[in-house]
């Protein structure tokens, strides 16, 4: 694998990474990630994210849920038959309100465990390569490439407006 | 946009005008020959059914924009406006409920039977009298505010009408400051919003519970007012997807508003679920015969439980699971196929709710043609009062101005 240096662009005005990121993206240069200070739409636009599955976690989970809710209510009722006025051991609308409940439970902790799969945490990827000032007052675009063409993505940094650092090893990062 | 342009623009609505106005035709033609055949009651049925569900559509699609600015939400944008217009239908809907006095006999199954002493409450009179003031009190409310509402957003390089004309005379002598005006909407929409409340779970025990006298449910009127709101929500979202279509991004109403008002209408469904759950499940508990009777009629003997079966599959289970979809919520066409199946659904609902009150031993569910018809004249009203008003103010589907 050839060696690769990462560059970070730092921009101050959002449009400029908007359009560095499409250039970016258009060029041979590898893109890797954006940091920003605060949540952006239109840079969310721009990185053309696949959509989340975490919705189909919370669905599965309330589903199961769902199901679950109503067996522990049959299950906890068929131990002992305790025939109230006559109504069924397996009452369902009575059942369906602790269905519901556990539905809830369910999705949450789907959700929780799909957010969890989903940004494969705990990561502390984005400890390396990090530039303390994108949390401050600029954004960061995170590019590599070959030792090679490292002036090149430097001058197209610099073209789109942006300041420029060079990470020479991951050590200089030691400030964190 | 060339002088052709709009004078087609002007053939094609009052095109639309005319179709409309044939249905509403239709409808009283439906209507009278109901009147005037063996069978009066059913063209009553048929008629309060309409009256209180395209009341309560208007009703609670003005409640949207009351609660937008109640609650300082932006997100509504255009929409908020667009909801206003259902002010229009007001005066219509209270005429509607005056006609209701004439069928009386054929509406109040309760006029001829013992009440065991709650004659003092359900007597024609005072029923007639305070659902009256209730409901004018109600439409004030509502003028009121939309007579402030449209000030902000009010155009006067608009070509005037004499309702245009008279109105912005009356702000000119007021002469009053946007926030000023923004009070104002604050006070008015408060006191809508309270009234909307009050008001409809009055109509919903004096026009819907009272129809079985013996029954009763402390909480029926909050599943009234509630129903309102779902079913005025899925109104307001017919009438934006098609003014969407009809003129694409001029319009200013974007897929987020969409997505955004189609969640509050999911929410909405999923609260009308639960009021009527909320009864169902205390009822079931209690095992009370007086209480029981009105949901085992409906929902285990046939011909009702059918209807109560679709009902629920319609309007509860059908947009649950598709509108937890997010990329439908965005699609008008959509949005429209799926609220006019609610709002049709609701439709069925008010029948069953009243159905088995107004046909005793029922063999089979009462419906004909003349219901679709009748219905059918309701919808010409209602499109009428809302296309006037759009007409009239062109400028409501515009943001409010920035004060």
């Amino acid at each position: 694998m050839p060696r690769e240096r990462h560059i970070m662009g730092l921009f101050k005005d959002e449009n400029q990474v908007v359009s560095a990121i499409n250039a970016l993206k258009q060029s041979s240069y590898k893109f890797i990630r954006v940091n920003t200070p605060f949540p952006s739409h239109k840079i969310m636009d721009a990185l053309k994210l696949r959509k989340s599955l975490v919705g189909w976690f919370t669905l599965c989970g309330g589903i199961l849920g769902f199901i679950a809710g109503f067996a522990l209510a049959t299950f906890t009722a068929t131990r002992w038959n305790l025939i109230v006025s006559g109504k069924p051991i397996v009452a369902i609308i009575p059942f369906v309100v602790v269905g519901f409940e556990v539905t809830i439970l369910g999705s949450v902790f789907g959700n929780v465990l799909g957010l969890l799969t989903q940004t494969r945490m705990p990561s502390f990827r984005w400890l390396r390569y990090y530039d303390p000032r994108c949390s401050g007052e600029h954004f960061g675009v995170l590019a590599a490439c070959e030792i090679e063409k490292e002036d090149g993505l430097k001058d197209f940094f610099q073209e789109q407006g942006a300041e420029v650092r060079v990470f020479e090893s991951i050590k200089e990062n030691s400030q964190l | 946009m060339t002088e052709n342009d709009t004078k087609t623009m002007e053939i094609d609505k009052s095109k639309t005008f005319w179709v409309f106005f044939v249905l509403v035709v239709i409808g009283v033609a439906a209507f009278v020959f109901g009147l005037t055949s063996g069978h009066p009651e059913r063209a009553w049925q048929a008629y309060l059914i309409n009256f209180l569900l395209w009341s309560a559509i208007a009703q609670g699609a003005v409640l949207f924009s009351a609660v937008m600015h109640m609650t300082n939400a932006r997100w509504s944008g255009p929409l908020s406006g667009l909801s206003e217009s259902f002010v229009a239908f007001f005066p219509i809907s209270y005429i509607l409920f005056l006609v209701l006095f004439l069928g009386r006999t054929h509406i109040f199954p309760w006029l001829h039977e013992d009440l065991h002493g709650k004659e003092v409450w359900l007597n024609i009179p005072f029923l007639f009298t305070r659902d009256c003031i209730g409901l004018l009190i109600l439409y004030i409310f509502g003028f009121g505010y939309l007579f402030n509402a449209l000030q902000l957003k009010f155009d006067p390089n608009q070509p005037r009408g004499k309702l245009r004309q008279s109105i912005f005379e009356a702000w000119k002598r007021n002469h009053r400051k946007p926030e000023d005006i923004k009070r104002r909407m604050t006070v008015w929409g408060g006191l809508y919003i309270l009234a909307f409340a009050l008001v409809l779970s009055l109509i919903g025990f004096d026009l819907v519970m009272s129809m079985d006298p013996h029954w009763i449910s402390t909480l029926f009127g909050a599943y009234h007012f509630v129903k309102a709101f779902f079913i005025g929500l899925g109104a307001l979202i017919i009438l934006a997807a098609i003014i969407r279509i009809r003129r694409g991004e001029a319009s200013g109403i974007k897929a987020n508003h969409f997505h955004d008002i189609g969640k509050l209408f999911f929410g909405f469904c999923l609260l009308w679920a639960d009021f009527f759950y909320v009864q169902l499940m205390v009822i079931y508990y209690g095992n009370i015969p007086e209480e029981t009777h009105y949901v085992i009629v409906r929902t285990m003997l046939a011909p009702w439980n059918k209807l109560a079966w679709i009902v629920f599959l319609v309007c509860f289970v059908g947009p649950f699971f598709i509108l937890l979809n997010k990329s439908i919520k965005t699609k008008p066409i959509l949005m429209v196929v799926i609220c006019t199946v609610v709002i049709v659904g609701i439709w069925f609902e008010h029948l069953l709710l009243l159905g088995p009150a107004l046909n005793h031993g029922a063999q089979t569910i009462p419906l004909s043609i003349s219901d679709g018809l009748i219905s059918l004249g309701f919808l010409g009203l209602m499109v009428i009062a809302i296309g006037y008003f759009l007409h009239e103010f062109p400028e409501i589907t515009l943001r409010e101005k920035e004060a």
